[in-house]
């Protein structure tokens, strides 16, 4: 993932930043760059957002970099910044109005994709996935994208276990009524 | 009630960790940017890090100890902040000297961190009020200002002040907390 050609490991690259040499932070942002892209696109589902989100992340990282108080789990400490920023670039998106709105009573009536937008299985997954809340979207990511332990998401994202179990669940839910109905139109 | 469909999930799941590529255009454009950034310092925690006493504390590292951390603020009562006369000058205006008070019962050494000591663990270790007590506290001289800051239990467990405003921090890391000592 990322550049294979880095051989230093994330401790040794933070070090390097943090000892002056900015260069060093280009490998970093080079080897988590996909990585990380990969939950903001599908938690802002597009890629202008994903890359707003993405660069503020990044330039968030840096200037904190001291306060990462685990070099060698630098990735695991951005994916952190990353989930707030992709709140931030949601909501500012949201504002904008290019995501859906999401409380149940449009998920439930929202109007399905037409044959040609969802000819392709990605466009029915990214129209089922903006469909849902923000919170229950980013709790489904953060769980199935990206395989982590609940206490793990507690961490990143500030909520309790059982709400983010109780949002994992509605997401699965929410996903399989969307689409089935999708299958049948 | 709809028909439980696990497939259908399992297939989103599996077209999601489908690798995305983000424009490489992104990493010129974040260089730009941190040019006109500060650069970032090794101070406080990470220089003990760096110089091998390392502090091992880690947002999701601190997980592990997410059960006893949590053990240790439930009974964290009370972390006074009470000014006392006091001489000296830091920074901008005069400092005073102030003192930071925290329960911890299971903790056997305690250190004050913050904005006022760079984060460095070993410059303001907290002691014992009593030799069997679980009240630690330690002085600080602070000039007027606004500082975070934290207790930092065995070394590994970090304690916000449950009496003081949390810090709020755009930056993912650990809890702490704000004071703001006024002018006079």
């Amino acid at each position: 993932m990322g550049i294979d050609s880095v051989e230093t490991g994330d401790a040794g690259l933070v070090r390097r930043v943090l000892a002056g040499d900015a260069r060093a932070y280009a490998a970093l942002v080079a080897r988590y760059r996909n990585r990380l892209g990969r939950y903001a696109f599908h938690m802002l589902g597009n890629a202008e957002d994903a890359e707003e989100a993405l660069q503020d992340a990044f330039v968030r990282g840096y200037r904190s970099l001291h306060r990462c108080n685990g070099p060698e789990r630098f990735g695991a400490w951005l994916y952190g910044i990353l989930v707030n920023c992709c709140r931030t670039t949601g909501a500012r998106a949201a504002r904008r109005g290019r995501v859906f709105l999401h409380d149940d009573a449009v998920v439930s009536a929202a109007a399905l994709p037409g044959p040609a937008e969802r000819a392709e299985w990605e466009d029915l997954v990214r129209w089922a996935l903006a469909r849902l809340a923000p919170e229950c979207r980013e709790a489904f990511l953060l769980k199935h994208l990206e395989d982590l332990e609940y206490g793990e998401m507690a961490r990143l994202t500030g909520a309790g276990i059982s709400a983010l179990k109780m949002r994992v669940k509605r997401a699965r839910e929410q996903l399989q009524v969307l689409l089935k109905e999708a299958e049948r139109v | 009630m709809f028909e439980d469909r696990p497939d259908i999930v399992e297939r989103v799941v599996s077209y999601l960790k489908r690798p995305v590529r983000i424009d490489a255009a992104l990493d010129r454009r974040v260089m730009e940017e941190i040019a006109s950034v500060a650069p970032p310092r090794a101070r406080g925690l990470l220089t003990a890090w760096l110089t091998g006493r390392r502090i091992a504390v880690s947002p999701l590292g601190a997980l592990a100890a997410a059960a006893g951390l949590a053990a240790i603020v439930v009974v964290a009562y009370r972390g006074a902040l009470s000014e006392r006369a006091g001489a000296g000058a830091t920074g901008e205006g005069v400092a005073r000297q102030y003192s930071f008070v925290v329960r911890a019962p299971q903790a056997t050494r305690v250190s004050l961190v913050g904005d006022f000591n760079d984060w460095d663990a070993a410059r303001t270790p907290m002691r014992r009020v009593g030799a069997e007590s679980a009240v630690w506290t330690t002085a600080v001289p602070l000039a007027p200002g606004r500082y975070r800051y934290a207790f930092l239990a065995d070394g590994s467990r970090w304690l916000a002040d449950p009496a003081a405003p949390l810090a709020r921090d755009e930056e993912f890391g650990p809890p702490s907390s704000v004071v703001t000592v006024g002018g006079s």
